[in-house]
């Protein structure tokens, strides 16, 4: 997929991949999954904490109330939409649990 | 031996999100805007910086350089707080030299310094999955922006398929595809290591210090400079912007760096010019240029390269001409290195767990030394500079020049 879909003049090389997808540094590969999937939901939190005070500014100014939202009740269209943005964040925050080693060690590290 | 990986099988994301169209194209840029309706700036731009294209991924990306601050200075501090302790427990002096194997095996497996490392390379990997994700999954639009660049000027581009040698082809940082292994590597290097400056380069404010602080040659005449290694070109548009008459060109082995480079000049309007070629091995005529300069080049390349990288500049430098190579041991009083545990667990943390691959081939080369053998003149106390995401080092320290006689 990352060669594209022909249609486009590329560059792109063959390239040496690292070993990272097959390393473990907390003694237990599922550590460190439970760890990077922490690291993600810090990005995810802050990522809709911003959305919100972007809203928030938004919304003042055009004289929408904090009641108005809570009283509010999603169409089916985005109940639909916001279903499907749910399915891509678990992914995203958990597809980590599901790590199996894709490739070979490509890199001679010699110290670890 | 490591295993060539070939993207055409391997890599990434897949499935059908590729050639959707991008959905929100224009321009409200501040700055001109060459590229006509093939130009992706769906949230305009800040300063000279285009915006990332959605709200969630700007937020994504002021995370991940929080997060870097925080790693980069509070769980550094602790893991080598760790570090002396371990060493100390074990009757080591962490102020004294030992062999690296043994510093190693030491603290590899602590836990604090273990987590250190595995944050270190998570945070950079969700950064760099998250701007793919954005540019693959608007694979034809963003290919098009940088086909409509290709052939527009001011500046030329020029591209030579097929050159790269092995060792320019590993993902050093992590970066996936490395420098040369994907189209987008210049997106990914541009907007993936703002937050290796810790916020403070959005604006390319490193590269425009760097380019501030360039001496001139001495009879000032200042008609031609290259950036070597110039990866996604902001210390060449910042030269062009302390030269405005100079001719300023910039050579990278990445295709698709001096491709976004390119297209990012013609974007802002800027006349500089970009070769896809190895610093060893320009091209360019003898003693054409009056200032080389790179940025962070030689710790990314072989030692021979970087032998190599000096003659060459000596070569295409004219009598009189100036070298200004900004690295993070470029500086006389850094550049002697010791063997202490402290010593060999930052270095190894830096080669081997954020995939520096030539850390310690930079690291024992006989920098200056080769750039007298080439014939400069090695002038030890130049400008002062900062380097990378070293934020601490107010005023920055003093850098090497090497001066081709006249």
């Amino acid at each position: 997929m990352a060669d594209g879909n022909g249609k486009h003049k590329t560059y792109a090389t063959n390239f040496y991949k690292t070993d990272i997808d097959n390393v473990s540094f907390l003694g237990n590969p599922h550590i460190d999954n439970i760890a990077t999937t922490l690291m993600a939901m810090g990005n995810e939190l802050w990522t809709n904490r911003k959305r919100i005070h972007v809203l928030e500014s938004v919304m003042r100014d055009k004289g929408v109330t904090a009641d108005l939202i809570e009283q509010y009740e999603p169409t089916d269209e985005e109940r639909a939409r916001w279903a499907k943005e749910r399915e891509v964040l678990v992914e995203r925050l958990y597809s980590h649990f599901a790590r199996v080693d894709e490739y070979e060690f490509s890199s001679e590290w010699k110290d670890k | 031996m490591s295993e060539l990986f070939n993207r055409r099988s391997a890599m990434g994301f897949t499935g059908g999100a590729a050639g959707l169209a991008y959905s929100l194209m224009g321009s409200h840029s501040a700055v001109a805007a060459n590229l006509g309706s093939a130009d992706i700036e769906p949230r305009g731009t800040d300063g000279i910086l285009e915006r990332l294209p959605n709200l969630d991924l700007e937020s994504y990306d002021e995370f991940s350089t929080s997060t870097r601050v925080w790693i980069n200075t509070d769980l550094n501090r602790s893991a080598e707080r760790r570090a002396v302790q371990i060493l100390r427990e074990n009757g080591l002096n962490p102020r004294e030299e030992m062999p690296f194997e043994k510093a190693v095996s030491l603290l590899a497996d602590d836990p604090v310094i273990s987590f250190r490392n595995h944050a270190w390379q998570r945070l950079q990997m969700h950064m760099w999955t998250e701007l793919r994700r954005e540019f693959y999954n608007n694979y034809d639009a963003y290919m098009s922006e940088m086909e409509a660049a290709d052939n527009k000027g001011p500046g030329v581009l020029e591209m030579s398929p097929g050159i790269e040698p092995e060792y320019t082809k590993h993902e050093i940082h992590m970066q996936p595809g490395g420098y040369t292994g994907d189209e987008f590597a210049g997106h990914l290097y541009h907007y993936g290591t703002n937050n290796f400056y810790n916020g403070q380069n959005y604006q390319d404010e490193r590269h425009v210090s760097l380019a501030n602080a360039v001496p001139v040659p001495a009879d000032g005449k200042v008609m031609r400079i290259l950036d070597a290694g110039s990866s996604c070109g902001q210390q060449v548009v910042a030269l062009k912007k302390r030269f405005p008459d100079a001719e300023v060109w910039g050579v990278d082995i990445g295709a698709p760096m001096v491709r976004y480079s390119h297209m990012r000049a013609v974007d802002m309007g800027v006349d500089v010019n970009f070769r896809h070629a190895l610093s060893e091995e320009t091209g360019f005529p003898d003693g054409y240029f009056d200032i080389v300069t790179s940025y962070l080049l030689h710790h990314e390349i072989t030692e021979e390269a970087t032998y190599q990288t000096i003659r060459e500049t000596e070569r295409i430098l004219r009598p009189g001409g100036v070298y200004f190579p900004v690295d993070v041991y470029t500086n006389p009083g850094r550049r002697r290195i010791d063997g202490t545990g402290m010593r060999h667990i930052r270095d190894w943390m830096t080669h081997r767990w954020n995939h520096e691959r030539w850390w310690y081939e930079y690291q024992r080369a006989d920098f200056f030394g080769e750039m007298e053998r080439a014939g400069m003149n090695v002038i030890e106390g130049g400008p002062k500079t900062q380097v990378s995401s070293q934020v601490s080092m107010n005023g920055g320290i003093a850098n090497v020049i090497g001066i081709k006689p006249a």
